[in-house]
């Protein structure tokens, strides 16, 4: 039983939960009617009109009023919103037990000692029935809820069950008109009645104090003096006992069922409130208060929620958590639902059954640990007694099917909490306060006595957080020690952000934000409970509480997102969406404004144009951000995107920016302004500024003073210009005394009248005009020696200040206490370094003594030790590497070469494709052999462990490793392009290096099926068609053109190029070429066949007619000038030695490679094309598949 | 409100081993914070603060600050102290390493104290520098702390001998699994495995990088298990992130030329990797093996002509 809110006042006899709103009302024995907020625990209102105490009390569904009965035989109906007594109805003439709303009819339901029940019309406010029948106070009495019945209770030792339907008929079918009741009984006319007994309920041996109807089943259920619970059941004809509860040990006062499940609760004189199971009838909890007797139950009609009045208050209580267990790992969201463990991704929103959990506890599961290594789950169950808790350890599924998933068997153990501390080991708080180290077994493997350690929480591998009474410790589980503590009282759930370099731990009703190290950040205080937090991405910590979503930042920076109806628990925040689930276990997802903690991380973050663009784009100018701004000290930045004048003036004082406050300054012209501006100025030493500002205040006396301690002597003449003509005597004085002007002084003086003090001062500075003039600097001097004396002196004022104030100081504090602690302290320092020079000296002296004597001895048997072991110690032998065993497994050149075995694997390609000249594939051969081998460090200072990826690395064993080619057909072919493009560049050279690149490796790849092989050898022979047009053609520019056979040859090169097997955008600049050398031969004839074959392959449009008019031409005389070697009906290969068309049917030689034609002579020699194979050679042919040799 | 290590769990305090930070560090590569740890940690014995000291100067050994360890360890310096200078010689100079070898196989032939477990590893790491793994595995033979056994199974699985570094973890388990050195072996012998250990070793490394903070060491190890798994993508970001840290550490850089080849870069890529080896790591064994292939090819080369000339 979970106590949520509990209040205290004189004894509860009535309660009332609103349904809607998170309220409840509490009727008290004297005479007060309270409304309390059991959310945020405060009183709301009180109604205090009845005289005596009030039992009956009930919120009405829809309408915002309430009905109350009392002691003082008065039904009262009230608004809570106008927050007054509507009206009193008057009727029963003794005290009021209970008062109930009907849930549709505009009825109140009241029972009263007088032993009548009555229902009344609020709406006409008059009594429509009386139900009389019991012969005792009758206690209790509610409608149903759905059907025309009332259930009532009776200290007559009865329970009865009325049927209204006739009133109901009467009242309130169509047309009928209410009418007054006629006389007390409610029979009409013909003797039939609005309402009548069904059942009369006997089996209690003592008067019943409650009765209540199930909600939806045909059952009813009883609390008597005899102490006993009594469940009824009945149908349209009769009713009967069905089962009796027993365990209270003084009257029962209330009893109610569970609107949701198998439950009954009752409460005591007893003090106790009670849980029964329904269809078991046994007790299932007990909740005991130690003074006050219990009087009254209620249930909220839609929520989990409770309340309970006893002598001194009432509580408000629910019988179990609602939070659901959940785990986050990356994008998926494990929780527990209806013993299901379902997984969520929050990307897809696929929500799936993954494992049904094993039953057998009666508890729900209370917390979760997920390790994402091995797909385990930790599932953690708290019974109500702590020490019979236990965890369960599950693997989940790698499969599951979502509609009936697997049940695999867990593993069971008792401990309080089970958390995982590193992939394969998790730590269990025992009920011992042991902190047991399990591996994957549930086997334990370390053990540490954390006696005061009331919780563990998750911490990073191989870390936890310990709980004790006052404070949370960072425990290192592999060291076994604690790494840093930080005070905090009743943590309940921690929140480690996703890198966990933050974590926030919440309790009850704070929120402390800490570090890795576990140094407190921030302290948020709560006064709403705090319920669930996520992380988002950008470092914000977002929370919620019963009623809101908040946002912390690390800088301890909070407020409220939005506000919620009930409880949510915030598994992730992503931009604008924050993921929960809600209290029925659904997942979802809520939507949130950021912009305000955005607007706040930005600026602690002082990304100032972030700050700034989201000003201008979330038009979030007002004058709370500016006040917010000011407050927390970036005037600078409210200076920004202020705009009023005035604002922006004490902006700009603020962070100190006189530029911006003297524009300001100047729209606005205000005296105060330029006072203020003139003060802050002053102070940065912008005297140009200040000079301004003391114009514009036409302040006279500080401007002249300005000028003077600037040594503007100029402005000041005018400044002493300016007093003379304002007649500002005691100004223009003080100016000339500035300047040192003793005629001006003498003049002024003579001008007031003062004439002996003009002639003394004349007579001072001499009386003459010259002595005057003369002693002009030497007044000046003076005056400035003055100032500066004064100066020293202020000086040395706050120096002698300094002096004085030291000096009673230490007349105070100098007695001899001090004096001795300092000599003490000294004394105790001078003895310690004593003492440890000594020690070091001693020690220093005791090892040079060890070093003589000890190491023969100890030498000796270390060295016999040794000995023997020595003879003992065989080194292994060499074992056989994975390298090795690809050269045995695989019969591919490539292996080979990766395995670093170059001789097998030249041998290889001697045989598969007959390479005899190995030079050109050195390069290849390095490059292979180089990623055949990663390394990886162990110890440090010592050369590297190497690891060889294989291909085949999952299920190849020890024995049947393939390494890891890293070459793939793709790349190759891919790299094709870059030849292509070099082709076209006329980079012919450098093209034929690339293609032949290609070709050589062609023989080192390993493809998987046979349409690879066949792409495989339609690359050599891409390869191979350039690379003989290329050489031709690069050969062909070399030969002289000079006579008509040596420009024969050149055409016939041309014309044996058109042959070779081009992409078309090659091919029709080789026909280009062919063309017009032909034409230039007038060989027309020749020369039309490729101008047709250019035209076929679409060129460009310029070409093409350019083409079409050569072709016209060629067709006026469709004749050869001159006979060449070159027939283009007449199949033929080309010779890729020399050049020349041998004809279908001549014998001709192939490389075995690359299969370039060469004419018989060649056979032998290297092939022209790659360089490396021997032309004719027999060979085995490629193989770059392992399909090659099945 | 924040009150460091002191309060409430001080009776956790019991068996913690003072210099766990130091070791720690050095042993997972994190050498300057080694440094750090061992200026900062105050040993409460003689023996702790030779000990502390042996892990400082290994850990400049690690960062090839030779000269620090040859001019702070004197002739009086103690037992301990002097092995680890004799390594720090022998990894100095080319020229020496000879003499020294010569002067350690005398002292290994005399008797040797095998409680000097540090003499023991630098004899160990000397004789393995020189690819002598018998001598080097006799060495080690003698200690039993848990470092001789990782280099006894370091030493083994250069050997290939993956059989009976197993064998030597579980000894290296029984005594504490939990160590750091036994998790990095456990890494080791699970990459030289293969199949799916190597996500287990993976792991490891994942663990110790989140847990301390990532290393070169730590790195290079989580890439050579992505790469045996074939997992290139996930290796480039690692060894990326190695090589932020420091762009010309050799064993990143074999890596890098490795898995540049696998994701099928350019042949340039790879070859700018390999001459940025060979620039600043010459000695470096991957490249003497590199030459000798090199040699040897060019000797194999000649086996082969074609049995016609032009």
């Amino acid at each position: 039983m979970l106590t949520k809110f509990e209040t205290k006042s004189a004894r509860v006899k009535g309660l009332s939960f609103h349904p809607k709103r998170p309220w409840v009302l509490a009727s008290l024995h004297n005479g007060v009617i309270q409304l309390w907020d059991y959310r945020m625990c405060t009183l709301i209102d009180k109604f205090d009109e009845h005289d005596g105490p009030v039992r009956g009390i009930d919120f009405h569904k829809q309408q915002p009023l309430f009905v109350s009965g009392g002691d003082d035989y008065k039904i009262k109906v009230w608004n809570y919103k106008l927050r007054r007594c509507l009206f009193t109805l008057l009727g029963h003439l003794d005290y009021i037990r209970t008062t109930f709303f009907h849930h549709e009819y505009p009825w109140i339901l009241s029972a009263s000692d007088d032993q009548t029940i009555r229902i009344w019309n609020w709406q006409s406010r008059t009594c429509v029935c009386v139900l009389t029948g019991h012969n005792h106070y009758v206690m209790c009495a509610q409608f149903h809820p759905s059907e025309d019945l009332v259930v009532s209770a009776s200290l007559d030792q009865t329970v009865r069950v009325w049927d209204i339907s006739g009133l109901r008929k009467k009242n309130l079918s169509p047309g009928a008109v209410e009418t007054e009741v006629r006389g007390i009984s409610g029979v009409d006319l013909f003797g039939a009645s609005d309402a009548v007994v069904k059942h009369v309920l006997e089996g209690h041996d003592r008067g019943v104090n409650w009765a209540a109807f199930h909600p939806s089943m045909p059952l009813i259920v009883s609390g008597a003096d005899d102490r006993q619970v009594k469940i009824w059941r009945m149908n349209e004809s009769k009713a009967w006992e069905l089962d009796t509860c027993r365990g209270h040990y003084n009257n029962v006062s209330c009893a109610v069922f569970h609107p949701r499940q198998e439950l009954i609760l009752s409460n005591s004189e007893d003090k106790s409130i009670r849980v029964w199971d329904m269809s078991k009838r046994t007790g299932v909890q007990t909740f005991r208060r130690d003074h006050d007797r219990f009087w009254v139950l209620g249930a909220h009609p839609n929520l989990n929620l409770f309340a309970a009045g006893h002598d001194s208050g009432m509580i408000v209580f629910k019988l179990e958590r609602e939070r659901p267990a959940y785990a986050v790992h990356g994008n998926m969201l494990y929780y527990v639902k209806d013993r299901f463990l379902r997984q969520l991704d929050f990307n897809s929103s696929k929500d799936t059954a993954v494992m049904q959990l094993r039953s057998g506890s009666k508890f729900p599961v209370f917390s979760m640990s997920y390790n994402p290594a091995e797909n385990a789950v930790l599932l953690c169950t708290r019974a109500t007694n702590l020490e019979n808790s236990t965890y369960d350890l599950y693997s989940i599924p790698k499969e599951s099917d979502s509609q009936n998933p697997d049940a695999p068997e867990g593993k069971r153990s008792s401990g309080l909490t089970a958390v995982w501390v590193a992939r394969n080991r998790f730590a269990v708080l025992d009920r011992m306060h042991s902190l047991l180290i399990k591996n994957l077994k549930n086997e334990i493997v370390k053990k540490v006595q954390v006696p005061s350690c009331e919780e563990i929480f998750y911490a990073g591998t191989g870390s936890l957080l310990l709980r004790d009474a006052d404070g949370v410790t960072l425990f290192d589980v592999q060291q076994k020690r604690s790494l840093a503590t930080v005070k905090i009282a009743k943590v309940k759930y921690v929140v480690w952000s996703a890198d966990t370099s933050h974590v926030a731990l919440l309790a009850k009703h704070a929120i402390m934000i800490c570090n890795r190290k576990l140094e407190s950040l921030c302290n948020i205080h709560e006064n709403i409970r705090v319920k669930s937090g996520a992380w988002d991405e950008s470092g914000v910590f977002i929370y919620t509480t019963s009623n809101h979503i908040k946002y912390a930042l690390t800088s301890g920076d909070h407020g409220i997102i939005r506000t919620l109806d009930l409880p949510i628990y915030v598994t992730r925040v992503r931009g604008n969406s924050v993921y929960c689930l809600d209290r029925e276990c659904r997942p979802r997802v809520l939507t949130i404004d950021p912009t305000e903690y955005r607007f706040k991380l930005a600026l602690v973050n002082r990304k100032y144009d972030e700050v700034l663009h989201m000003v201008r784009n979330a038009k979030l100018v007002g004058q709370s951000i500016i006040a917010y701004l000011q407050k927390k000290g970036y005037p600078e930045v409210a200076l920004h995107f202020v705009k009023d004048e005035k604002t922006r003036f004490s902006l700009a004082l603020e962070c100190g920016n006189i530029e911006v406050a003297l524009e300001a300054a100047k729209a606005l012209d205000e005296r105060s302004c330029w006072e203020r501006l003139g003060e802050a100025a002053l102070l940065q030493g912008h005297h140009q500024v200040v000079e301004m500002c003391y114009q514009r205040t036409k302040n006279f006396d500080k401007l002249t003073f300005l000028y003077l301690i600037t040594g503007n002597l100029a402005k000041l003449r005018k400044m002493m210009k300016i007093a003379e003509i304002r007649k500002d005597m005691s100004g223009h004085y003080q100016a000339a005394l500035y300047l040192g002007d003793v005629t001006e002084r003498v003049r002024i003086l003579k001008n007031c009248g003062q004439k002996s003090l003009a002639y003394l001062t004349a007579a001072t500075h001499g009386l003459d005009e010259e002595e005057t003039v003369k002693n002009h600097s030497y007044v000046f001097l003076k005056v400035h020696s003055d100032i500066n004396a004064i100066a020293a002196k202020g000086k040395a004022g706050q120096m002698a200040a300094d002096l004085d104030m030291d000096a009673p100081g230490g007349e105070g504090w100098g007695d001899d206490a001090e004096l001795q602690l300092d000599e003490d302290g000294f004394m105790d320092a001078q003895e310690g370094l004593g003492d440890e020079g000594v020690g070091r000296e001693e020690g220093g002296g005791w090892e040079v003594e060890e070093d003589l004597d000890l190491p023969p001895e100890l030498d000796l048997p270390a060295g016999a030790g040794g000995g023997a072991e020595d003879g003992f110690f065989v080194p292994p032998t060499k074992g056989m590497s994975p390298t090795q065993m690809w050269c045995n497994n695989s019969q591919l050149p490539v292996d080979h070469i990766l395995a670093g075995s170059f001789e097998t694997a030249m041998r290889l390609l001697h045989d598969q494709v007959g390479v005899v000249n190995f030079g050109p594939y050195k390069s290849l051969f390095m490059q292979t052999l180089s990623r055949g081998r990663t390394c990886y460090l162990g110890l440090p200072s010592l050369p590297c462990l190497r690891s060889h990826p294989q291909r085949n690395w999952k299920d190849c064993g020890a024995k049947q490793g393939l390494p890891a080619v890293g070459l793939r057909l793709s790349d190759l072919i891919s790299r094709l392009q870059q030849c292509y493009q070099l082709t076209t560049s006329g980079r012919f050279e450098e093209a034929v290096e690339r293609f032949r690149v290609i070709l050589l490796s062609v023989p080192l790849l390993v493809v998987d099926n046979k349409q690879e092989i066949a792409e495989a050898q339609q690359l050599i022979t891409i390869c191979r068609e350039y690379i003989v047009g290329l050489t031709m053609e690069t050969e062909r520019k070399k030969l002289p053109k000079d006579t008509l056979d040596q420009q024969k040859r050149l055409c016939e090169m041309a014309a044996y190029f058109t042959h070779c097997n081009l992409q078309p955008v090659h091919m029709v600049l080789v026909l280009r070429t062919a063309l017009n050398l032909f034409f230039k031969l007038r060989n027309f004839k020749t020369a039309a066949g490729f101008a047709r074959r250019l035209l076929e392959l679409g060129p460009k449009p310029d070409v093409a007619q350019q083409t079409r008019k050569i072709l016209a031409a060629c067709e006026k005389t469709l004749t050869d000038a001159h006979q060449l070697n070159y027939d283009p009906h007449n199949p033929f290969d080309l010779c890729a030695a020399s050049f020349v068309p041998l004809y279908r049917g001549r014998p001709v030689e192939k490389c075995p490679l690359s299969g370039a034609c060469y004419s018989p002579p060649y056979k032998g020699q290297i092939c022209r094309v790659t360089q490396v194979t021997e032309i004719g050679k027999d060979v085995i042919g490629l193989r770059v598949s392992p399909l090659q040799f099945r | 409100i924040f009150s460091p290590v002191k309060g409430c769990f001080k009776w956790l305090q019991g068996d913690v081993d003072e210099l766990f930070d130091v070791k720690n560090a050095y042993y997972i590569g994190s050498y300057q914070q080694c440094i750090n740890e061992a200026q900062k940690v105050k040993p409460t014995s003689p023996e702790k603060e030779t000990e502390r000291d042996m892990f400082l100067y290994r850990a400049y050994i690690a960062q090839r600050k030779y000269a620090v360890v040859l001019d702070d360890i004197k002739t009086n310096s103690p037992p301990e102290l002097q092995a680890v200078r004799m390594f720090a010689e022998y990894l100095s100079s080319q020229n020496k390493r000879d003499a020294i070898v010569a002067d350690l196989d005398k002292k290994m032939a005399k008797s040797v104290d095998a409680a000097n477990t540090t003499f023991l590893l630098m004899a160990g790491s000397i004789y393995y520098h020189e690819m002598n793994t018998d001598a080097a595995l006799r060495t080690l033979h003698q200690g039993e702390s848990l470092e001789c056994m990782a280099m006894t199974i370091q030493v083994l699985l250069s050997l290939d001998r993956v059989d009976l570094a197993r064998k030597e973890l579980k000894k290296m388990q029984e005594q504490d699994e939990d160590a750091t050195l036994t998790q990095l072996a456990t890494a080791w012998v699970n990459i030289a495995v293969g199949g799916e250990k190597l996500q287990d070793a993976y792991y490891i490394f994942q663990e110790m990088s989140d847990k301390y903070s990532s290393t070169l060491l730590l790195l290079n190890g989580q890439a050579a298990c992505y790469m045996a798994q074939n997992k290139w993508e996930e290796a480039e970001g690692v060894l990326q992130e190695a090589l932020d840290k420091d762009s010309s550490h050799p064993e990143t850089l074999i890596n890098l030329i490795v898995l540049t080849q696998h994701m099928g870069k350019a042949p340039e890529v790879t070859s700018r990797y390999l001459s940025q080896l060979k620039d600043a790591h010459r000695a470096h064994p991957f490249l003497k093996d590199y030459l000798a292939k090199e040699n040897e090819f060019d000797r194999l080369v000649m086996q082969y002509a074609p049995t016609a000339t032009a």
